[in-house]
């Protein structure tokens, strides 16, 4: 591939877990939970948008463009009740961010739920465990 | 390796990574509506108006139905939602099922089980309440705030598909006869000593009463009754349809406790998932 979309096989202990959590909640009717991938970017937008937030992440190729990604996540009411806030998940400006993800079921192309993100600091935000 | 080696290997990798996990958990979101907390609010006087009738103003918490969503933080600021640390590992309540096990549901006639059947097989489909309209009562739930004078009482909704209100006439006016069927339907209510009674019809027959293809028709009647005791409330509900119910039906009751976190403007509703959907699998919503 040419995006910096980094396979790999999780710890099957997190995978099942998540998984788990997934399968209950249509997340894997939408995204394939059994293909996770790690998006390292610039989170350039969040819709705060309902029923699911959406994350932004534009990601270098290695030719020098700029793919972007969108992101979806939990519903805004779940993220208040963790002090979570539209500026709290996006972040500093330009800041480099981890995120693991799956993808898309449907074939929509730069299409994700999120995992995990991980900022600069090495602190994280995973709206469904690990 | 062996099937029995494998699934011992996995669960020595939860193990590990929950206890792991759980020794970084240096702080809790505090929980809320806990039954020390309620106990607590509920043996508080139960306030009055001026005219002698009990106060039901106030912003209301009842936890939206996520109760399951408890945000664990550890020391570094990272958040965890869902899924989280056992706390019981991590020396904290146990956790809420994901989602909520729901467990009451409408008792149909029988002629109308396989519609049932058939709505809730393709809920992502029929389900109007995945496509940001209002989720109809008594799906709503209980109002975040309640806003009462001597002629109505006004319920305030922060909802996930957006801002809903319902003006509820208290004052004995007789109901409405031009009112056209809507999602949240007409209301007029009574107070019986603590409680509200709000009794609701005129509904379209566009939301469902729960989750799983709870139709209903438009002679859907609802009856609402919100019990004060001290700074709580106690919210429940009947639902009527008899044209396809074979029995009132009573949602899972719920707790409301006074709050002074104020509601906000939710954030706007907007689908960007059901054409994704390859499967039609269900979809909770809880509230």
């Amino acid at each position: 591939m040419r995006c910096r979309v980094t396979g790999f096989v999780a710890v099957a202990a997190v995978l099942l877990v998540v998984s788990t959590a997934l399968a209950h909640h249509s997340v894997s009717g939408q995204f394939d939970v059994n293909k996770p991938l790690t998006l390292k970017g610039v989170i350039s937008k969040i819709d705060w948008i309902n029923p699911h937030v959406y994350v932004h992440l534009d990601v270098k190729e290695k030719d020098g463009s700029t793919t972007t990604w969108a992101l979806s996540t939990l519903p805004t009411a779940m993220m208040r009740r963790a002090g979570l806030t539209r500026e709290t998940l996006a972040g500093k400006p330009g800041e480099e961010v981890t995120i693991d993800a799956v993808p898309a079921r449907d074939g929509s192309k730069n299409l994700g739920w999120i995992n995990r993100i991980t900022y600069a600091d090495g602190h994280s935000f995973a709206p469904t465990g690990q | 390796m062996t099937y029995r080696a494998l699934i011992g290997s996995v669960i020595v990798a939860m193990s590990l990574a929950a206890a792991s996990v759980a020794a970084q958990v240096s702080a809790r979101v505090p929980q809320r509506g806990t039954p020390e907390q309620l106990k607590q609010l509920s043996s508080k006087p139960t306030p009055k108006l001026a005219d002698g009738r009990t106060d039901f103003n106030g912003t209301w918490d009842h936890l939206g139905g996520i109760e399951f969503v408890r945000p664990q933080t550890k020391a570094d600021g990272s958040i965890c939602l869902i899924g989280c640390t056992p706390p019981s590992r991590a020396g904290g309540p146990p956790p809420a099922p994901f989602p909520p096990v729901q467990t009451d549901f409408p008792k149909y006639k029988p002629e109308f089980v396989a519609k049932v059947k058939d709505l809730t097989e393709h809920q992502v489909k029929y389900d109007t309440v995945l496509q940001c309209q209002p989720p109809g009562v008594p799906r709503i739930g209980p109002p975040s705030k309640i806003v009462q004078n001597a002629r109505e009482v006004v319920f305030l909704y922060d909802d996930v598909n957006g801002s809903f209100f319902r003006i509820i006439p208290t004052d004995g006016r007789p109901r409405r006869k031009d009112v056209p069927a809507s999602y949240l339907g007409d209301a007029v209510g009574r107070i019986e000593g603590d409680t509200l009674v709000v009794e609701t019809t005129s509904f379209n027959d566009e939301t469902w009463l729960t989750d799983n293809g709870a139709f209903h028709t438009k002679d859907l009647k609802v009856t609402e009754r919100f019990r004060r005791r001290g700074d709580t409330i106690e919210y429940s509900a009947i639902v009527q349809d008899p044209s396809v119910l074979a029995e009132p039906w009573s949602p899972k009751g719920q707790m409301m406790w006074i709050t002074d976190v104020e509601i906000e403007e939710p954030a706007r509703c907007e689908d960007r998932d059901l054409e994704h959907i390859v499967d039609g699998s269900h979809h909770d919503n809880p509230r």
